[in-house]
């Protein structure tokens, strides 16, 4: 019990220095190890195969990714956040997230769900289980998933393609001024 | 006796910091980031209520937000990069003058 509090208060500075730090390069390393608080709570919520997914997915493969990423694009650069174009934006989104948020905590913590008085079966939260509802039941979500991660892998090749279209015979611009100059132009 | 309600308080707190995050910070890798734990934060109810009523099916809404999650991780940092390599700027307002 005491455990889940402790990782729960590492999560939670690890969640907001994710938002508060200035260089995405930190906020990647703390989503890191929030990643690791929640894989530590599943296995404490009896999903044993379902940390270990969290770790292996999460903090081997997408946050690696993100690594990946923040060092292509912010490498070496310290730029400071924009000016906002709405005023007032920051607050409000701040207010808004708090209330809602501790809202919905309070009301969770203070009406806690029945307890069952059974007694939990050995095998739960194995894979030999999750398999099985995997498999049987939820077999059209499952289908569903797995289209989805195959279009993602199209999805990302279609964006990613080298450019084949001539933007700058079909704007009929001059040779020698990009696409980019012409909108720094037309902007002045 | 696992006393499930504060770990579903605990998930709504992460989704309160990443909804936060995404609508105050500006630059989208950090806006994506805080995506991710919004989505971790609705798994980790689902475990918590799984773990409650000794139902299987919360694990498996889990497991799938981790696959969904990992394609959606795929497709939105394409975006990012695709977005900056053409306007050199990591700022979500740049998006908005896709508007025409």
């Amino acid at each position: 019990m005491v455990g889940i509090f402790i990782i729960g208060i590492l999560m939670l500075v690890g969640a907001v220095s994710v938002v508060v730090l200035r260089q995405p390069v930190h906020s990647a390393l703390a989503l890191i190890g929030v990643t690791i608080g929640l894989a530590m709570l599943y296995f404490i919520l009896q999903a044993e195969f379902l940390a270990v997914a969290q770790v292996i997915v999460y903090a081997g493969a997408i946050m690696v990714l993100f690594l990946f990423v923040v060092t292509l694009l912010t490498a070496g650069k310290e730029e400071m956040e924009a000016e906002d174009t709405l005023p007032g934006q920051r607050w409000a989104g701040i207010i808004t997230g708090l209330v809602v948020g501790l809202g919905l905590a309070v009301v969770i913590a203070t009406h806690p769900p029945a307890k069952l008085s059974t007694a939990l079966s050995g095998s739960f939260g194995g894979l030999h289980d999750l398999g099985h509802q995997l498999w049987g039941p939820y077999f059209v979500m499952l289908a569903g998933v797995a289209l989805m991660l195959l279009t993602g892998v199209i999805g990302v090749l279609v964006l990613n393609r080298p450019e084949t279209v001539n933007y700058k015979s079909r704007l009929d611009l001059p040779s020698g001024v990009s696409l980019v100059d012409a909108e720094q132009e037309g902007k002045k | 006796m696992i006393s499930v309600q504060y770990v579903v308080a605990l998930a709504a707190l992460l989704f309160m910091v990443g909804a936060v995050g995404v609508l105050v910070r500006k630059n989208p890798l950090i806006m994506f980031m805080s995506a991710e734990m919004m989505w971790n934060a609705a798994a980790l109810a689902f475990i918590a209520f799984a773990r409650n009523y000794h139902d299987m099916s919360g694990q498996v809404m889990a497991f799938l937000i981790i696959g969904t999650a990992a394609a959606e991780v795929g497709i939105g940092l394409a975006l990012i990069v695709a977005v900056y390599h053409r306007r050199h700027r990591l700022d979500i307002d740049e998006i908005s003058r896709l508007k025409g």
